[in-house]
């Protein structure tokens, strides 16, 4: 850098204006989120892999907040580059601050229903998987799933796979139920618990009477069999880690729970547990990474998403959160591991797509009911 | 060039500064509205900024339809105000914050009234009933759970003295009793403050006028503090009524709260609009309580305050 010099010669006032006014837009487009980095590039700009030049740093917002912890770390070694993770507890907590005009996240996980939110809002960068080598990893189960893509244009990459399965202790059972019916029989009265969450209770309802999850035909029968429900539950569960303790203090026997709280509660707090997808079927959801437009480090981003791709990286993912990565991870895991993560074939799941605001609104109000009964 | 102009130039500066503080205090009080607006502008600024402005954008957003920018509707309203499940949850709710705030209110005062009385460690005691706001909402909730559930400290103690377990985690109780753990000091500290300024020679001639202490308490020492009485109400039922955290994670299957509905709109329904019509509902009906329970107690207690 240069310093000052009184021998230089003078700047004249023309030169001065237009220097000044040419910093003024480049300040403004910055402060206004332009979403080119630093040096003003998006990820689709970049046509070679490697992307030179990605930045020194990279501000992220995981929810996996061990893997990110981790991934913080490992990252930042390998490409030199300050990292930072923002957990968060609820998307909106990001998606209000896109809404404001981002500039300051560069790199979010997101469940799918709110990627597609964020694409509907051109709220997120094109990606260039086309020259991303850990593209190719990502399963074509989890691309043909989930929802990533509008006219023809990648916006995410997917993280992982968020199964809704029914969870059990496996010494109360001596096999794993069948039947999202177990949460509706008597004999299991005051140990069964479920999540207090509109679309997921009402959607296992719909399963359970034999309904489309997605676009149910009779909520009036999601209404009844829920209130029947309500006298055998020991309660709701609002909270992630208030569901695992149920499970893992034996409070419940079966319930719903995500994979990745069940495999923390089964190797991580010894609880005697596993789950199943019922016969009815069980809803699985993605999560993706983002590159929000108004990301100060947008290449430093993408460089973040290609490398959490890479096959050992997302083993971490499993190994740490217990959620399965959209990546195959089958030659990494120790042989617990693979038993208890490997589903089978024949498992009926339903993709969680974004419910249409009348069954969301329908199964908001069915809740409310059921819970004001 | 500072140095250079020395001692002259800093007693310059000085007589310059107290020349331009004499011009504006002139100034102000040649201009009487301006100094009024220079005192009270800042609040208000403040208020108006952080308070009016967003519950006029709520108000706004309560009349749209689906989303942020949707056409306008009275539907929200009639939507809510139609439906009996909202209002039984409204009722749930209203019966919980009532059972709450005189369960803090009595126990708050007791607190405070012992601590003014029969204690001369006042700061110490004090600083005990404040620290528990040293530690997040969310932990201290689930150090509730730890005590309440099966199996809990509760649990573990009661059977070591030969009792049977409770097991309370997830009923009505484990709700009461976490809500009042979180807001007794909100409570206690009016309390403590409205007792603190009470005149002690007007309870000796209370005393000395024949009155026994259950009547001195209700004609002297209730009436003289019910300006904190008043204060510590309202900060434990304002945010008792709002509250969502609480109930579901202590709570069990019929511990629902409007807070939660609202909580619930925003965070995973997506109908902003209506719960911004709920919101703002509840604001009118929570404001109508207090001037309305304000205005009853000040007269009842008004009235014994002339017995006495």
């Amino acid at each position: 850098m240069r310093e000052f010099d009184d021998s230089l010669p003078s700047v004249n006032r023309r030169s001065f204006l237009q220097g000044a006014s040419a910093a003024g837009i480049t300040a403004a487009a910055g402060c206004l989120g332009g979403g080119g980095g630093g040096d003003g590039r998006v990820p689709m700009d970049v046509e070679e892999w490697p992307p030179e030049d990605i930045g020194g740093s990279l501000n992220m917002w995981n929810w996996y907040d061990s893997w990110a912890e981790w991934a913080m770390e490992a990252f930042g070694e390998e490409f030199d580059v300050e990292v930072s993770n923002t957990g968060y507890s609820s998307p909106d907590q990001w998606y209000s601050q896109l809404e404001a005009g981002n500039s300051d996240i560069d790199n979010i996980a997101a469940t799918t229903n709110w990627v597609e939110r964020s694409i509907e809002n051109d709220f997120l960068h094109e990606l260039p998987v086309d020259i991303m080598p850990a593209w190719d990893n990502i399963t074509d189960r989890i691309k043909e799933a989930s929802s990533y893509q509008k006219d023809g244009s990648v916006y995410a990459v997917p993280e992982s796979l968020v199964l809704y399965p029914l969870t059990y202790n496996d010494e109360y059972f001596d096999e794993a139920p069948s039947s999202w019916g177990v949460l509706w029989d008597e004999e299991h009265e005051g140990n069964i618990c479920m999540w207090d969450n509109a679309t997921v209770s009402c959607q296992i309802a719909a399963m359970y009477t034999g309904q489309d999850p997605i676009q149910p035909d009779d909520y009036e029968e999601i209404e009844e069999v829920l209130i029947q429900q309500k006298p055998l539950l020991q309660t709701y569960w609002g909270d992630y880690q208030q569901g695992m303790s149920l499970f893992v203090n034996e409070d419940v026997v079966a319930g719903p729970l995500t994979m990745g709280r069940t495999y923390t509660a089964r190797f991580g707090e010894g609880a005697p547990v596993h789950y199943t997808a019922p016969e009815e079927g069980a809803m699985y959801t993605s999560d993706l990474f983002v590159i929000p437009k108004g990301s100060p480090n947008p290449i430093a981003s993408l460089q973040f998403t290609n490398w959490a791709t890479e096959t050992e990286n997302a083993a971490k993912l499993f190994e740490t959160m217990g959620y399965q990565p959209a990546v195959d991870i089958s030659d990494e895991l120790s042989e617990e591991d693979a038993e208890f993560t490997n589903w089978p074939d024949d498992w009926n799941l339903i993709f969680s797509e974004t419910l249409s605001d009348e069954v969301r609104s329908r199964y908001d109000e069915i809740w409310t009911a059921v819970k004001a009964a | 060039m500072a140095e250079a102009s020395g001692e002259g130039g800093a007693s310059d500066a000085g007589a310059r500064a107290g020349d331009r503080t004499a011009a504006l205090t002139s100034f102000f009080r040649d201009h009487p509205r301006l100094r009024t607006l220079a005192v009270a502008g800042p609040p208000y600024a403040v208020l108006l900024l952080f308070f009016a402005i967003p519950l006029l954008a709520m108000l706004v957003v309560s009349f749209q339809t689906g989303e942020i920018g949707g056409p306008w509707t009275l539907r929200n309203y009639m939507d809510f105000l139609g439906s009996s499940t909202y209002l039984t949850v409204v009722w749930k709710t209203l019966v919980i914050s009532v059972q709450v705030t005189f369960i803090v209110a009595v126990i708050g005062y007791a607190l405070a009234y012992s601590i003014v009385r029969f204690s001369r460690r006042t700061t110490l005691l004090l600083l005990l009933v404040i620290l528990p706001f040293w530690t997040s909402y969310i932990i201290r909730m689930y150090a509730w759970i730890n005590i309440l559930q099966s199996d809990g400290v509760l649990d573990s103690t009661l059977n070591m003295l030969g009792l049977p377990a409770v097991s309370l985690l997830y009923s009505d109780p484990a709700v009461l009793i976490g809500f009042t753990y979180v807001w007794l000091p909100l409570a206690v500290l009016p309390f403590y403050a409205s007792l603190t300024n009470l005149d002690g020679d007007l309870i000796e001639a209370s005393k000395d006028l024949g009155a026994g202490p259950v009547r001195t308490f209700l004609s002297v020492t209730l009436p003289m503090t019910i300006n904190g009485v008043v204060t510590g109400v309202i900060l434990v039922f304002i945010p008792t009524f709002g509250s969502f955290i609480t109930p579901r994670l202590l709570g069990g299957t019929n511990n629902i709260m409007i807070g939660m509905v609202i909580e619930n709109q925003f965070k995973s329904a997506f109908n902003w609009p209506f719960g911004a019509a709920i919101g703002m509902v509840i604001s009118v009906v929570v404001v109508a309580l207090l001037v309305l329970g304000t205005r009853l107690g000040g007269g009842l207690f008004a009235t014994g305050g002339e017995e006495a």
